[in-house]
């Protein structure tokens, strides 16, 4: 059975996941569709026990969907796991995979091996992954020994070792420092910089994460698509104006020598200013697009006023799950928090000791 | 000491809820029956292969001792499998070493859980080899002063065997699962548990002699089963050359496991002390290995 | 549907010509493998899974101690229990060549059976299962990783045993007892990868099980004495357990095969009971790894990260 020519990178048709589970079953997937296209940086986005991991444990032919329809290029992810597995490879945050007591070196040849990589094409592949992923120094160290962020770059090596169609990044960053996160960050961007045509599905929790990442994002929470845009997009959903805040050193004749321009929807005083004609004055001005801005430069030039400051306000993807949703990434339920341990994939991994 | 206790007992219950398994009686019948009685078993069938039916005196001989020896097989397993269970698949080791409970004790509590399973396995043994095998058995002859002495003193020997084994397992990777196997079979050769010490050689036989396990399988032996053939002296033994005498009493039993015992148990907490030290210099106690 | 690029993902980005590596044309293209190419891959994932054991037996030497000099003096107490008894040399020669072929059977057991249950553990598993090689292959690499540990010991024991003990062989068939202990091993590694799909399965009731029922499989197998003892019991062995009847064949060939050292079959029959046995468990195999990965799939059981 082979691909229809102009595949799909991801589709997902009424999925659903259910688990099996005590006192009741989960949830985990309730009908999602989603369709992403070849050489899209995509994200999910939504907290714990959204259903993110469960998801891709299925794009990546771990699980299987309780029903619905799910390809990846293509290749049905229940009939077709050996050609999926033959273009694909995952990373997840907070891996402890592999053998301690092996190099970081070794340890990546024995993955090529398993990607079916010559003896001797492993070794030059490791070597070269090693050095554009910054472990020159610690590809003679033995695995134990590396830290957590040198580790995460091991295994983003290991990921790349097929040279993979479709990359799947399960909260890469989970439990890295900030410099290790943008460190990996970073290599993801350069690999998807390096082959444009290449497709990466990103899940995380971290909202900053995702607005820099993807091109596009889908919010889920519970097991259900709530929203899917550009991160302009959604945050548009939640305020459609542009807000900035200005600081100026003066402003003799008061916001409302501004607050008429063509564009301008409000101008006022920022909260906490001592007031109209004390200096500097703080602004907060509303937009119904960012072009209305020069404008306001101008006017406020005419003015003999000079900016000291100048701040875009935007909304964070967590006021659009506010708004989609009515609570924060913070506030879950209590049902919310499952015995999955944080992995988002409502089973209960805790092992009953006898 | 109230600390103590409880970090001991939390530290048993939950070795006695990992390993004993007896909430799957399948398995715990295969752990305190079929374990030990095969072992036994085999032994019976190599006495009887080459002596036939007159095997009586020796079929108790190696019953006996093999019932005996199962204690020490699963017991001594206790330790080492918890370090291993615990650094590699719980990923705990750390946790528990960085409690204010003494490592010692708390790995002394989570063993104890496959001692008391292979003591159960010895006694099912030795009833089994009574009722079933004939072996001749008269509780009023029992010799109860040096069974208990000879009981806890195994018992401690046991656990100290055990804490060496636990040593030797924080230093290696977790392929080390089969070394308390190794180590029990080793031991089987040198402490007359199924064979009189009299049949090796000079140099085997007094390693048996500085063996604590040697003198407790006697003294229990002795103690349960007066008069029956000692594993430790006999005609031309090292034991019978040195001592004058071909059968130890009871008195030199008992002297002897206390002194080998008391030795024992003191250079496994020495060396037990030594490996953590080396562990936590190497950053080992937090290791995961595998291959 | 037109995808914006990031601007910002483009530009300034360092160029790192070692991402792209392999190239294909299209998903399509990399994913259809020709079937030398499949093989190649299974072959190159035993050779990468054997890898790490053999790194680390030659890394971590404590196995030599415990892996042969201890075994080897476990074998000798059931020297001197014959020793003890009086029993004819070749009995010795039995329990030599029982203790040497414990440690196939103990690779089985521990570096087979239970391996995919820790590897789950150690969150390799579900690396594996996303990887494009049958796990058939990650185990036979288990298991030829292990054999390095294991023919060490078996190699030694056997010899040093031999020279101490004085064990005399008298071997008429060599090409046949070579056969029949390779036959042995196929069918011991072929059970050893039924029993990783069902204790992957059952957890850790089933190492636990494995652990509890070596002594009864010692027995039943004849590790010390001729299982032909056993009656109807070493039989039902002979005819079940591949280390009985490997076992009972390779004595007939290495002592003679008269007297004590007859077996329940003649070697010649035995050695076909173990290509049947052979083909059963590795077709056993390959059923229950398929139907464990699907029943996994199904149930989420591939993955464990929280303890």
């Amino acid at each position: 059975m082979s691909a229809p020519a102009s595949a799909l990178a991801i589709e997902t048709r009424a999925l659903r996941r259910v688990y099996r589970a005590k006192p009741k079953n989960v949830v985990a997937l309730d009908g999602v569709d989603l369709a992403v296209e070849p050489g899209e940086f995509f994200g999910l986005l939504g907290p714990n026990g959204a259903g993110k991991t469960t998801l891709i444990k299925i794009l990546t032919t771990l699980l299987l969907p309780t029903s619905g329809e799910v390809r990846v290029f293509g290749f049905d992810v229940e009939r077709q796991t050996k050609q999926i597995r033959r273009f694909m490879n995952m990373v997840a945050g907070g891996e402890q995979s592999g053998y301690g007591i092996l190099t970081c070196r070794e340890q990546l040849w024995m993955f090529s091996q398993f990607y079916g990589l010559s003896g001797r094409d492993g070794w030059r592949r490791v070597d070269e992954l090693i050095e554009a992923v910054g472990l020159g120094e610690q590809a003679g160290q033995r695995v134990s020994t590396l830290s957590t962020g040198q580790r995460q770059k091991m295994n983003f090596a290991r990921g790349l070792l097929n040279d993979p169609w479709i990359f799947f990044l399960d909260e890469p960053t989970l439990g890295l420092d900030v410099s290790a996160a943008r460190a990996v960050r970073e290599l993801v961007l350069d690999w998807k910089a390096a082959v444009p045509g290449r497709t990466v599905l990103l899940t995380t929790h971290y909202m900053a994460e995702a607005d820099e990442l993807c091109e596009r994002i889908a919010i889920v929470d519970h097991g259900r698509v709530l929203a899917i845009g550009t991160p302009a997009e959604l945050k548009r959903r939640v305020q459609r104006e542009s807000i900035f805040r200005l600081v100026l050193d003066r402003l003799d004749s008061g916001a409302a020598a501004i607050a008429h321009l063509p564009g301008v929807l409000s101008a006022v005083p920022a909260a906490g200013d001592g007031g109209e004609g004390r200096q500097p004055v703080a602004l907060d001005l509303a937009l119904d697009d960012d072009a209305a801005l020069g404008g306001v430069v101008v006017r406020l030039g005419d003015l003999g006023s000079h900016i000291v400051a100048l701040e875009k306000s935007e909304p964070s993807l967590e006021d659009v799950f506010v708004e989609l949703v009515g609570r924060g990434f913070a506030d879950e339920d209590e049902p919310a928090r499952r015995a999955d341990g944080g992995h988002g994939d409502g089973l209960d991994h805790r092992e009953e000791v006898a | 000491m109230t600390a103590a206790w409880r970090s001991f007992s939390a530290a048993a219950r939950i070795g006695w809820a990992v390993d004993a398994n007896w909430t799957d009686p399948f398995v715990f019948l295969a752990l305190v029956v079929a374990k030990p009685l095969s072992a036994a078993l085999i032994l019976v069938v190599m006495v009887q292969v080459i002596s036939g039916g007159n095997a009586g005196p020796l079929i108790a001989f190696v019953v006996v001792g093999s019932g005996l020896w199962s204690m020490v097989t699963a017991g001594i397993a206790g330790l080492p499998l918890s370090v291993l269970d615990d650094r590699e698949r719980y990923r705990m080791l750390k946790y528990l070493y960085v409690s204010p409970a003494d490592f010692l004790l708390v790995l002394l509590g989570r063993g104890v859980g496959r001692i008391l399973v292979g003591a159960v396995g010895s006694v099912v043994t030795l009833a089994v080899g009574i009722v079933v095998l004939g072996i001749p058995f008269d509780p009023g002859r029992i010799d109860w002063p040096l069974f208990v002495w000879g009981a806890g003193w195994g018992f401690v020997m046991v656990v100290a065997l055990s804490v060496v084994l636990a040593a030797v397992c924080l230093q290696v990777r977790q392929e080390a699962w089969s070394y308390p196997e190794a180590a029990a079979g080793a031991l089987f050769l040198v402490t007359g548990a199924v064979f009189p010490l009299g049949v090796l050689p000079g140099p085997l036989q007094a390693l048996g002699l500085i063996t604590p396990l040697t003198w407790w399988i006697a003294a229990v032996r002795t103690a349960l089963f007066p008069g029956s053939p000692s594993s430790i002296g006999g005609e031309g033994s090292l034991f019978a050359s040195l001592a004058g005498h071909v059968v130890p009493t009871s008195a030199e039993l008992a002297i002897a496991l206390l002194a080998t015992g008391a030795v024992g148990t003191l250079a496994s907490v020495v060396v037990f002390r030594l490996s953590e030290r080396r562990a936590k210099d190497r950053g080992l106690i937090d290791q995961t290995t595998g291959s | 549907m037109t995808v914006p690029v990031r601007a910002a993902s483009a530009a300034g980005r360092s160029a790192r010509p070692a991402f792209v590596g392999r190239v294909t044309s299209s998903p399509a293209d990399a994913a259809v493998w020709s079937r030398r190419q499949a093989i190649l891959t299974e072959l190159r994932a035993v050779r990468g899974r054997a890898y790490p054991r053999v790194r680390a037996a030659l890394r971590e030497k404590s196995w030599v101690l415990f892996e042969i000099l201890l075994p080897f003096l476990a074998t000798s107490a059931f020297v001197f229990v014959y020793r003890a008894l009086q029993a004819p040399p070749e009995y010795v020669g039995f329990v030599v060549l029982g203790g040497a072929m414990t440690a196939f059977w103990l690779n089985v057991v521990w570096m087979m059976a239970a391996q995919l249950y820790w590897e789950r553990d150690q969150g390799n598993l579900e690396l594996y299962f996303a990887a494009p090689m049958n796990l058939m292959s990650v185990l036979f690499g288990m298991a030829v990783g292990g054999l390095f540990m294991s023919s060490t010991r078996a190699v030694i024991v056997l010899a040093i045993a031999t020279y101490v003990y004085g064990v005399t062989f008298s071997v008429s068939e060599w090409a046949l007892l070579l056969a029949v202990f390779v036959l042995t091993l196929a069918a011991l590694y072929g059970l050893g990868m039924i029993l990783a799909s069902l204790f992957l399965m059952w957890g850790r009731e089933a190492w636990q099980l494995t652990q509890a029922l070596m002594e009864p499989v010692y027995f039943v197998s004849g590790l010390n004495f001729p299982v032909v003892r056993l009656g109807l019991l070493g039989a039902l062995a002979v005819a079940t357990i591949p280390l009985a009847v490997g076992l009972d064949a390779m004595r007939q060939l290495a002592f003679g095969g008269a007297g004590p050292t007859s077996g329940l079959l003649p070697p010649g029959l035995e050695a076909l009971v173990l290509v049947a046995m052979t083909v059963v468990f590795l077709s056993l195999a390959r059923f229950f790894l398929a139907t464990l990965e699907q029943r996994a799939r199904r149930e989420g059981r591939l993955t464990v990260r929280w303890r």
